[in-house]
């Protein structure tokens, strides 16, 4: 097989294996045999399609062949033939009477079951992002593995301990309803950002970004968003994250280096995203329901994006949008964003107010953010030699080399114009 | 890495309008791609009539309105895809051809798929 046609084959089961590891998940009740199974399909795919072309409707195709392969594997299990049976008998009826594209809207109840499956409490959070790129993103092991720096044998394992122990908790196949129901959604939104911000902030490595984990991200939180169209936080996580991402052409300077918010070249940002940010802004808003932590975060990153210019921005709603934030939701870390606008907004001291009376937070011990926030809030005041110092202190904290040589060079700076 | 494309749907002008199983069948496709985030932006095109062209050769400048009679095909839609392989963005835009070959008997035309340089994260 030529390495085009396996690429097309791959690329067709891929954009397919969500929906068919969702339905395979609930005709079998096991979420690691309905892989198995759609990868079976992916390897008949891989022998039969190079020759006889891509079939027109690949989804049913691999569904058809996925689920005589299930018959296959119960028959074969003698003890539990008597299952075997009525399981089997189930699964032909089920293919004779579904057209795949006629009951696209039980594929995509069954898409959002499997989010909340993948991202279930029982799982820790690494997991849980492992899983939700393994099994929605359509991601492979190594590909998970290189995003989150792991071995790919660790990463492997992860995955593997994750799918047995939702066999093993008996997990239900559904969308939780009641109490339950805002809970697990503020899951399913927690793994996405996850997964958003490791690609974005690059906590580890060399690098101050993985694009290739914000874009999985970004097309996960479109999705949750066409699922649940009613919850305004789902908008507000997409509105979010396409307006960061909208950034991360300028967030890059030529040598790798990073390059802050208010210094970026705006006219590099992706006007696209921005667009498709503030209309999902819009629609969270017009549910007319009590919004949360994603959609006052969105708001803010659509006043930055809405400035044209860096001098443009309106600080002002910005600072009101973190007091709202901080009284509902307060940390540590929104106090020190909320330091930030409010010495943008109403002069250096009042953020200096604010970022003390946060900074001796156990929390921040140890991070470079209290220390960078400082250094800019004094430097704004005029005080370099504070700054400098700041900064320095700052450096010394951070576990990223783009981060670290970003505040080494402001440190300098300020040191040099002393 | 993922990279955008844009999808540009060609066909001769004078075929008529699309039956209406093959717009339902294009808008179910459509909605589909957009909710799993790989389309980001779609729109159909005026046709050669609402067209202006505004060429330099020889140092001249000539604006020309349409339509252009001469052409064989005409672009009469567009998308945008942002897809993790050049297969994935081929695979997108053949769904297009699939659905025209089942809902519009005799329809001919072409999906071109072209990357666009200097994507989201270069």
């Amino acid at each position: 097989m030529t390495a085009d046609a396996q690429a097309a084959v791959t690329a067709a089961w891929r954009h397919e294996s969500p929906r068919l590891i969702a339905a395979l998940t609930r005709v079998t009740g096991d979420v690691g045999l309905a892989e198995d199974l759609a990868q079976d399909a992916l390897v008949a795919a891989l022998s039969q399609w190079p020759h006889e072309g891509i079939p027109s409707n690949p989804a049913a195709w691999l569904m058809t062949v996925a689920k005589r392969r299930a018959i296959d594997r119960f028959r074969r299990d003698a003890v539990a033939r008597r299952e075997a049976e009525s399981m089997a008998g189930d699964l032909r009826e089920d293919t004779r009477s579904a057209d795949l594209t006629a009951a696209v809207d039980h594929i995509e109840d069954d898409v959002l079951r499997l989010m909340f499956l993948t991202c279930h409490p029982v799982l820790s959070p690494e997991s849980r992002a492992a899983l939700t790129l393994r099994l929605l993103g359509g991601l492979t092991t190594t590909e998970i593995a290189n995003a989150f720096l792991v071995r790919e044998k660790t990463m492997g394992q992860r995955i593997s301990r994750a799918k047995a122990t939702l066999t093993q908790a008996r997990v239900a196949f559904e969308v939780p309803q009641g109490e339950e129901r805002e809970a697990r959604l503020a899951d399913v939104m927690a793994v996405i950002y996850l997964i958003f911000s490791e690609g974005y902030a690059a906590t580890t490595g060399d690098h101050w970004m993985r694009p290739e984990l914000c874009l999985e991200a970004l097309r996960l939180a479109r999705l949750l968003a066409t699922l649940m169209p009613d919850e305004p936080e789902v908008h507000g996580l997409q509105a979010l994250l396409e307006i960061q991402a909208s950034r991360m052409r300028a967030r890059r300077g030529p040598d790798g280096e990073a390059v802050l918010l208010e210094q970026q070249d705006r006219r590099r940002w992706d006007w696209l995203l921005i667009r498709r940010g503030l209309a999902a802004l819009d629609r969270a808003e017009a549910t007319g329901r009590a919004v949360g932590p994603y959609v006052l975060q969105a708001a803010i990153a659509a006043c930055h994006a809405r400035a044209r210019r860096a001098e443009d921005t309106d600080w002002v709603r910005i600072a009101e949008l973190y007091d709202v934030i901080a009284e509902a939701y307060p940390s540590p870390v929104v106090e020190v964003n909320r330091a930030v606008a409010h010495g943008r907004a109403h002069g250096p001291d009042a953020g200096l107010r604010i970022l003390d009376a946060v900074a001796g937070n156990p929390a921040l011990a140890g991070t470079p953010l209290p220390g960078a926030v400082r250094g800019d809030l004094l430097s704004a005041k005029g005080d370099r030699a504070g700054a400098a110092t700041a900064f320095g202190e700052a450096a010394a904290l951070s576990r990223n080399e783009t981060e670290r040589r970003l505040l080494q060079r402001r440190a300098g700076e300020i040191s040099k114009t002393m | 890495m993922a990279v955008r494309y844009m999808v540009f749907v060609k066909m001769r002008e004078d075929v008529g309008p699309a039956p209406e199983a093959l717009q339902r069948a294009m808008g179910e496709e459509m909605g589909a791609a957009f909710a799993a985030g790989s389309m980001i932006d779609a729109g159909g095109l005026g046709g050669s009539a609402q067209s202006t062209e505004i060429r330099l050769a020889g140092g001249e400048e000539m604006t020309t309105n349409g339509p252009w009679t001469e052409a064989v095909e005409v672009a009469g839609g567009y998308s945008i895809l942002e897809a993790r392989s050049h297969e994935e963005a081929v695979e997108g835009a053949r769904r297009v051809i699939e659905l025209h070959k089942e809902h519009w008997p005799g329809w001919e035309g072409s999906v071109e798929v072209r990357p666009i340089l200097g994507g989201p994260d270069s």
